[in-house]
């Protein structure tokens, strides 16, 4: 009786978890097929797993669109140069901040911590965004993103484990400080700065609220802030849909042909999503052990 | 004679200090230039005349606040919505965490958690755009499928009736599989040995979870709540702000929104910064209450 009770209950905990998988992934399946469908053919709904006119039209336009172009290339520029210069500044004062003969190593600890406990709000924030000269400018993206407490600490447990009988004999191999740090600590701490450089890439890559509001300058906005604007514009025609069914008219005006505005924008998402998508189940053994360490020191 | 030797180890370390000095200045701007601006919401700010240079107002902007005829909707609104994620969403990884737990084909195990941290990758944005697609009354595959069962087409988005489901749904479908991480790695940590011996005590499934798993994780899970409590007064201005629109804004207007509002949008940056401010003091408040609450329940704490 006991063995059997376990096994109904083993049965439905892999039935619901199959269906919990299944719904955190079909959304992009869904988006897949939409973006690889005919957009004219799409309107037509009925559409869940497989284009039913399959098409690259969609890619091909989302391509050849310069606005589109643009904003992607300022997320990749965004996305390197931030998530390199992060990496690298992060990691440089994490390796001050493990060494515990520094002197003044925990008031500089306490320095950085302190702004995580009490923060001083958006508006304060933005007014010396502006005071630096920094709105409306490309560098909006990168500068203010440089530093993260909770990376730093990462970073700073990660290093502190390497055991340090590797610097004394590096010492007495003649190494100064400069070289024992990229010849020795660099080459070891590959795995925590992959997962840095992931959780920083994501949050530039991602970042959709400064190109929104910091930057009104329509050449500089990223992939993301697009996409926001798209989603604006979508609301407005899915309420004037709204309104056609309403009053009883007929379905929309269906005489584009080809791609729709939805089927572009469900390709841009595509191609927003797909990098992210290809690059981080192969991180996942790292950023699992940096969300640990991060919360434990946290 | 010390402060001879103190100085050599500073020398010594100068390089250490060479790669500290970008941080210490970037804190600096980044970090204590806008706590010194906190002032901004007891003066009438004017650009020109700087953090400093504008003259005092004293409480104005915390009075027009107060007197702001919409200002109990949006304290209530933020709080009913940073208290039903927290209420709802926080228990969510847990029960996910523990259902995995209990699967023993490591392979399914590993896909169905890799499939969990995919929607954390992607933005509000994202997101939202999805939820647009998917929900959609005109041709959208959830509609689609109630239909299928006999059921009228629903209106999930931009509606009253759906619009608290919607915040506290997709919170959770995007944070659900990395807020469980953590509750992953604390079970590991759980000896095997209590296991077997709630076996032997005649402890069931269900019971060697309530008498082992929930009290493994128990002292990460409240260190978590105390974390979510110190949020409770902004309720995410991201999700808000995308999903939010005039057909909700009774229910949906939210802190976080009011200050960016009112500040980006419409140059009001003393009245946003006091509003700011007063979230900020709230959560604070919060945050040791609460931190002080658990150390006396649970003995543990954050400070």
């Amino acid at each position: 009786m006991a063995k059997r009770q376990f096994s109904i209950f083993s049965g439905l905990n892999y039935l619901f978890l199959t269906l919990f998988g299944l719904s955190m992934i079909y959304p992009f399946i869904y988006i897949l097929a939409y973006s690889l469908n005919d957009g004219k053919d799409s309107m037509l709904g009925a559409l869940y797993f497989l284009p039913r006119k399959f098409t690259l039209e969609n890619y091909a336009e989302v391509f050849d669109n310069a606005r589109i172009w643009q904003a992607y290339k300022i997320t990749l520029y965004r996305t390197l140069l931030g998530t390199f210069l992060h990496v690298a500044l992060c990691t440089l004062m994490a390796y001050a901040l493990s060494k515990k003969s520094l002197p003044g190593r925990t008031f500089f600890t306490f320095y950085i911590f302190l702004p995580t406990i009490f923060s001083a709000g958006f508006i304060p924030y933005f007014i010396t965004l502006q005071k630096l000269h920094l709105i409306n400018s490309f560098w909006v993206y990168v500068i203010p993103m440089l530093f993260n407490f909770m990376h730093i600490v990462i970073l700073r447990t990660f290093l502190q484990g390497i055991p340090e009988e590797l610097e004394e004999s590096a010492r007495i191999d003649g190494y100064g400080d400069f070289q024992i740090f990229v010849r020795i600590i660099l080459p070891l701490s590959g795995p925590v700065l992959a997962t840095i450089a992931l959780f920083i890439g994501v949050s530039h890559w991602n970042d959709w609220f400064s190109g929104a509001y910091y930057v009104s300058n329509k050449d500089i906005i990223p992939v993301q802030t697009l996409l926001q604007e798209m989603l604006t514009e979508a609301e407005a025609l899915s309420s004037s849909m709204q309104r056609a069914a309403q009053q009883g008219g007929q379905t929309v005006n269906v005489n584009i042909e080809g791609a729709t505005p939805e089927s572009l924008r469900m390709a841009l998402l595509v191609i927003t999503v797909f990098p992210i998508l290809c690059i981080y189940p192969f991180l996942q053994r790292y950023f699992v052990k940096g969300v640990m360490i991060g919360s434990v020191k946290g | 004679m010390t402060a001879n030797l103190l100085w050599k180890r500073i020398w010594r370390h100068k390089l250490f200090y060479l790669f500290m000095l970008p941080g210490i200045i970037w804190f600096f701007l980044f970090s204590y230039v806008p706590l010194y601006g906190i002032q901004v919401a007891f003066r009438d700010f004017m650009f020109s005349g700087g953090f400093t240079g504008s003259p005092w107002a004293g409480l104005k902007y915390f009075e027009q606040f107060f007197s702001y005829y919409q200002s109990f909707e949006l304290i209530r609104n933020t709080i009913v919505i940073s208290l039903l994620k927290l209420l709802i969403g926080f228990s969510m990884p847990i029960i996910l965490s523990i259902l995995l737990n209990e699967v023993r084909n490591v392979t399914f195990k590993k896909t169905v958690q890799t499939l969990s941290y995919l929607p954390y990758f992607v933005s509000w944005i994202v997101v939202v755009t999805l939820m647009q697609r998917l929900l959609t009354p005109y041709g959208g595959p959830l509609n689609d499928l109630l239909s299928s069962f006999g059921m009228e087409p629903i209106q999930f988005l931009n509606n009253t009736t759906w619009f608290y489901q919607m915040i506290v749904g997709s919170d959770i479908w995007k944070n659900i599989g990395w807020n469980s991480i953590i509750y992953m790695a604390a079970i590991a940590g759980i000896d095997q040995q209590l296991y077997e011996a709630a076996k032997i005590d005649g402890a069931g499934r269900f019971r060697q979870v309530w008498h082992v798993t929930l009290p493994g994780i128990r002292n990460i899970a409240v260190i978590l709540f105390i974390l979510s409590v110190g949020s409770l007064m902004s309720a995410g201005y991201e999700q808000l702000l995308l999903l939010n629109g005039p057909a909700t804004a009774a229910i949906g207007s939210v802190l976080d929104v009011h200050v960016i509002n009112s500040g980006i949008g419409e140059g009001r940056l003393s009245y946003a910064a006091a509003v700011g401010l007063f979230q900020s003091v709230i959560a604070l408040i919060l945050i040791l209450t609460v931190n002080r609450i658990a150390r006396k329940v649970s003995d543990v704490s954050l400070f």
